[in-house]
């Protein structure tokens, strides 16, 4: 508990050390189709095909800078149409013919990076594109032989990039753009030096994106060190949670009676596919074990597991062969399953930000969503922060949750 | 759960065979001893009754037992000790999987289906001691053709002589895949215990009981992975897709992952399409013809049924005309349309102007990250193009105080600034684009000072779009304005540098080594001689004299004084 409160007061202090006001850049054009955005025919068909009709806010401002060549920073709420933004902006710059790796995506799970290369390859199946997915727990001979394949974008997590930079396998030297998704985790203590270490690979004055639903304050001062002169589409805290989700919680007294509240809601979290966040991998164990013991039928996820293993479980909820996963914050960010509608914190997260992004793995683009918060009696103060600080509301669950989803 | 069709037997040919051969070799012994004496059906003795009668007193058998027990060498039971262990082993594993019924994750690699097995017969088997074998062993030792020997896990087997080399072998080759196996044998031992297992060991063999489908499912997807990792060949989208539930757009077709098939289901596609837009068009001229048709026809019958009505033909084109008005109208909005262009073009020409000037400075910017790459050093030190101003800047940092222009004589020549520090007089310096010309209009800070970033707080170039309030210091440049010292003001000649306290100031702060100045015509060169009518408040107290008197001049010449207001002097 005391550590939650310390990351909850973090924020103020750092507010006090500098008093410039990051705003949305003035001039950003908005497109409002993507007809209009003069992008490849190829690349057009991509992206009707997978889906999209009419570009998502970001997506009408960003989309263009980024393909312009600027540094851009682009903020905006989960489940918006992120990724495909700057995807869509690196298949328009691509050159299809230089079978050489011209971007580089670097985000901070192996999942995140998996899905991100799967929708480079869903939006540029017409143009041909390849694009490899370079993450860590995968076999080092496999990885070097799909780089030396020649591949025209790499998405990866950053340690397994750096090793292949190093070891010259992914030569640096044609790439124009680097793109930083979930940037404010990318840019946090734990991944900063290893993120400053790809980058003095990189060529001078690269183009650097950086993609977030969550940019707080303290990353946005620190961006004039890798970017120049960055575009900024940002968003305001207070618009920043989703109408389409809606906020619950349910206060248990004790902790075992979280349990409980679980196993009475399972019916509701099968209705679609539902999430379960547990602050720790040996807690989403423990409930993992407890549930099945109990005859409910869930899988589980966290970051011990063998990697083999991590790609089984996300092939099975993806394919929608389980509906209820278990998992820690390695879920966190920017996983997108479009049938889940249902996120539970089991545990209240450690930070406001992954508040947001947490819940955000429901509701996807322009879905219906529910979350639902256990609070024990200490905890609904750190939820009634979290309230405040986004201008949003959460509930006391209703009965008819059910009808929400 | 676990059916027995899930486990594969894995054999060749050639036991089979062997197999038989075997089955047929036993068949014809057995028809041999049917012959022999002993076994015809008369001369039956049932021999368990001499069995019994062996066993029956309790006491001798305990004895013959330690006897024979003391006669075996340590040889013997050593032996007899490590097979012990390994039917304890054995028996252990035994119940594990008979326990577990299938979920056990060993359950894939035995034979022995345990799951039914446990359904039909939920007794446990019956364990029987080391000894036994032993003494069972020799009840077929005459035929000499047959020998036996004891296996790796402690099992007595008889065999044919001929075969012993093949089953010593087999042996040796279990002894090895068992040290092999010694791990996991060791984990079941471990997990073996009543109380819940921990988590992490608990973790596969909950996997396991994922249903079958999902298990059939996996084995496809770890298939296609092998499949993808196994040659270089191009991947796509339907390659990854693992059977994911997603919707796509309502054109999402899906391509085969076969690389020649896939590119003729491409060249298919592309050519329908082709021939879609070919079509629309076509469609759409013939609308058109046919609209037009049609209009042609309204016309001809309206005609006729005025014809009819014995009204005249209607004017054709009637349409065409347009009224004075009309014309003026549309003459206006074009020339509003033309002088709209016209700003909106001027507009555009002053942003690209602009965003070129940016466009530069953000290429001259060199970030903190990028500071000791390959060729950045180098290129501030080249291409780092100094705004007039800067120049200037740099300029007088270098210069000795001491050689600084004079403070109060600065008024008439080349070192004045205005508020913008472009300097007055020279038409050059005018005439060249500043700095604030091309800033746009108070948005944006300064020009980064790339060669000192650790002086200003907020690093490099920061193109924020705050509003906040920027004023440019320019550290060595002392503003014109600067009031001038009033001792001075009715002095001819001003040689009242040294006196001046702020001069005398910036000598005490300057800290560099005294560099002789460059040798150049403006140091070296004659030096413009200082009149009194450049000095601004002298020159003004002189005008005013004149003017005073001029205007008492011309009050004098328009009415005489009197006499005893004339101060003159004859």
């Amino acid at each position: 508990m005391t550590s939650s409160e310390v990351s909850y007061n973090r924020k103020i202090i750092t507010e006090d050390l500098s008093n410039v006001e990051f705003d949305t850049s003035e001039d950003v054009e908005v497109i409002p189709t993507f007809d209009s955005m003069g992008l490849r025919d190829e690349l057009l068909r991509g992206i009707y095909t997978y889906g999209f009709e009419k570009p998502s806010a970001i997506q009408q401002r960003s989309i263009l800078p980024i393909v312009k060549g600027r540094d851009v920073i682009a903020q905006a709420q989960s489940g918006t149409g992120k990724t495909a933004t700057f995807s869509i902006s690196i298949l328009q710059s691509l050159d299809t013919t230089l079978r050489e790796t011209q971007v580089l995506v670097l985000s901070p799970t192996r999942e995140l990076a998996t899905q991100i290369q799967k929708v480079i390859l869903a939006l540029g199946d017409f143009m041909n594109v390849q694009c490899h997915a370079c993450i860590g727990g995968t076999n080092l001979g496999e990885d070097i032989r799909k780089l030396d394949y020649g591949q025209h974008v790499v998405s990866g997590t950053p340690g397994r990039v750096f090793d292949m930079i190093r070891r010259r396998v992914l030569r640096t030297r044609s790439i124009k753009m680097l793109v930083l998704d979930e940037a404010d985790e990318m840019l946090n203590k734990g991944f900063k030096e290893q993120i400053y270490d790809v980058y003095r690979y990189l060529p001078p004055a690269t183009q650097v994106v950086l993609i977030s639903a969550t940019l707080p304050h303290e990353i946005l001062e620190m961006t004039s060190k890798f970017m120049t002169d960055p575009i900024r589409i940002l968003v305001k805290r207070d618009e920043l949670t989703l109408e389409g989700i809606k906020q619950f919680f349910v206060a248990v007294e004790r902790e075992e009676w979280k349990f409980d509240t679980l196993c009475d809601l399972y019916d509701t979290l099968t209705i679609t596919q539902a999430v379960i966040f547990c602050n720790t991998k040996r807690k989403v164990d423990w409930l993992t074990q407890k549930m099945q013991e109990a005859n409910f039928t869930v899988s589980s996820m966290h970051g011990d597991m063998p990697q083999k293993e991590r790609d089984n479980i996300m092939k099975e909820f993806r394919s929608g062969q389980s509906r209820v996963l278990i998992t820690t914050d390695v879920w966190a960010r920017g996983i997108d399953v479009q049938q889940v509608s249902l996120v539970i914190n089991y545990d209240l997260p450690n930070n406001r930000e992954l508040y947001i992004h947490r819940i955000g793995r429901s509701g996807r683009f322009g879905r219906k969503g529910v979350a639902i918060n256990f609070v024990k009696s200490d905890d609904i103060r750190i939820l009634r922060d979290i309230e405040q600080y986004y201008s949003t509301q959460i509930d006391e669950m209703p009965m008819n949750v059910a009808d929400l989803i | 759960m676990n059916d027995g069709g899930s486990k594969k037997i894995l054999f060749n040919k050639s036991t089979l065979f062997s197999l038989k051969a075997e089955l047929l070799r036993k068949q014809e012994e057995v028809n041999e001893k049917r012959r022999l004496p002993q076994h015809k059906l008369e001369n039956f003795k049932p021999p368990v009754k001499e069995k019994k009668q062996e066993k029956d007193p309790d006491a001798p058998y305990k004895k013959t037992f330690k006897d024979s027990l003391k006669a075996v060498d340590t040889e013997e039971l050593e032996a007899c000790r490590k097979a012990k262990a390994a039917l304890e082993r054995k028996a252990e594993l035994y119940e594990h999987l008979s326990d577990s019924a299938g979920n056990s994750q060993l359950a894939g690699r035995f034979l022995v289906d345990f799951n039914t097995k446990k359904q039909q017969e939920p007794e446990k088997a019956v364990e029987e001691e080391p000894e036994v074998y032993q003494n069972d062993s020799s009840f077929s030792q005459d035929d000499d053709e047959w020998t036996e020997f004891t296996d790796c896990l402690g099992r007595t087997r008889k065999c044919h002589k001929s075969d012993l080399d093949m089953y010593r072998k087999r042996d040796a080759a279990l002894l090895k895949s068992m040290s092999k196996d010694k791990n996991p044998s060791q984990d079941i031992e471990e997990t073996k215990p009543e109380e819940p297992e921990p988590p992490v060991k608990e973790k596969p063999l909950l996997v396991q009981t994922t249903n079958d489908y999902l298990q059939s499912l996996r084995e496809k997807w770890e298939q296609k992975e092998k499949e993808l990792l196994g040659k270089d060949k191009d991947i796509h989208y339907q390659d990854l897709l693992f059977d994911e539930a997603r919707i796509h757009g309502v054109g999402y077709y899906s391509f085969s992952t076969d690389e020649t098939e896939r590119k003729k289901q491409m060249e298919e596609l592309i050519k329908q399409r082709e021939e879609t837009l070919k079509a629309q068009k076509e469609t759409e001229e013939i609308r058109k013809k046919r609209d037009e048709l049609i209009a042609a026809r309204v016309a001809a019958a309206r005609a006729r049924q005025r014809a009819r009505a014995g009204l005249p033909p209607e004017e054709p084109a009637k349409e065409n005309q347009k009224d004075f008005t009309t014309c003026l109208l549309e003459f206006l909005t074009q020339q509003r349309n033309e002088a709209d262009a016209k700003a909106k073009e001027e507009e555009n020409r002053i942003k690209a102007e602009q965003e070129k000037e940016r466009q530069r400075l953000r290429e001259a910017y060199v970030r903190e990250w990028d500071i000791g790459k390959e060729g950045v050093e180098s290129k501030i030190k080249k291409f780092r193009e100094m705004t007039q101003e800067e120049y200037v800047e740099q300029q007088r940092d270098k210069r000795i105080n001491e050689f600084a222009p004079p403070q109060a004589s600065t008024s008439g020549n080349a070192n004045v600034f205005d508020d913008k520090g472009n300097m007055i007089g020279d038409k050059e310096a005018n005439a060249t684009k500043t700095w604030a010309d091309v800033r746009p209009k108070a948005k944006t800070p300064p020009p980064p000072e790339i060669g000192d970033l650790s002086e200003i707080p907020q690093k490099g170039l920061y193109f924020s779009t705050a509003k906040k309030n920027d004023n440019f210091k320019y550290k060595n440049f002392v503003r014109a304005q600067e009031p001038t010292p009033i001792i001075n003001e009715l002095e001819d000649t001003d040689d009242s540098v040294p006196n001046n306290p702020r001069i005398e100031k910036r000598k005490h702060e300057s800290e560099g080594v005294a560099i002789p100045p460059p040798p150049t015509f403006e140091y070296y060169g004659p030096t413009i001689k200082q009149t009194k009518y450049d000095k601004p408040f002298e020159s003004d107290i002189r005008e005013a004299y004149s003017q005073g008197a001029k205007s008492l001049e011309n009050k004098s010449k328009g009415k005489q004084l009197p006499k005893h207001y004339d101060f003159t002097f004859d």
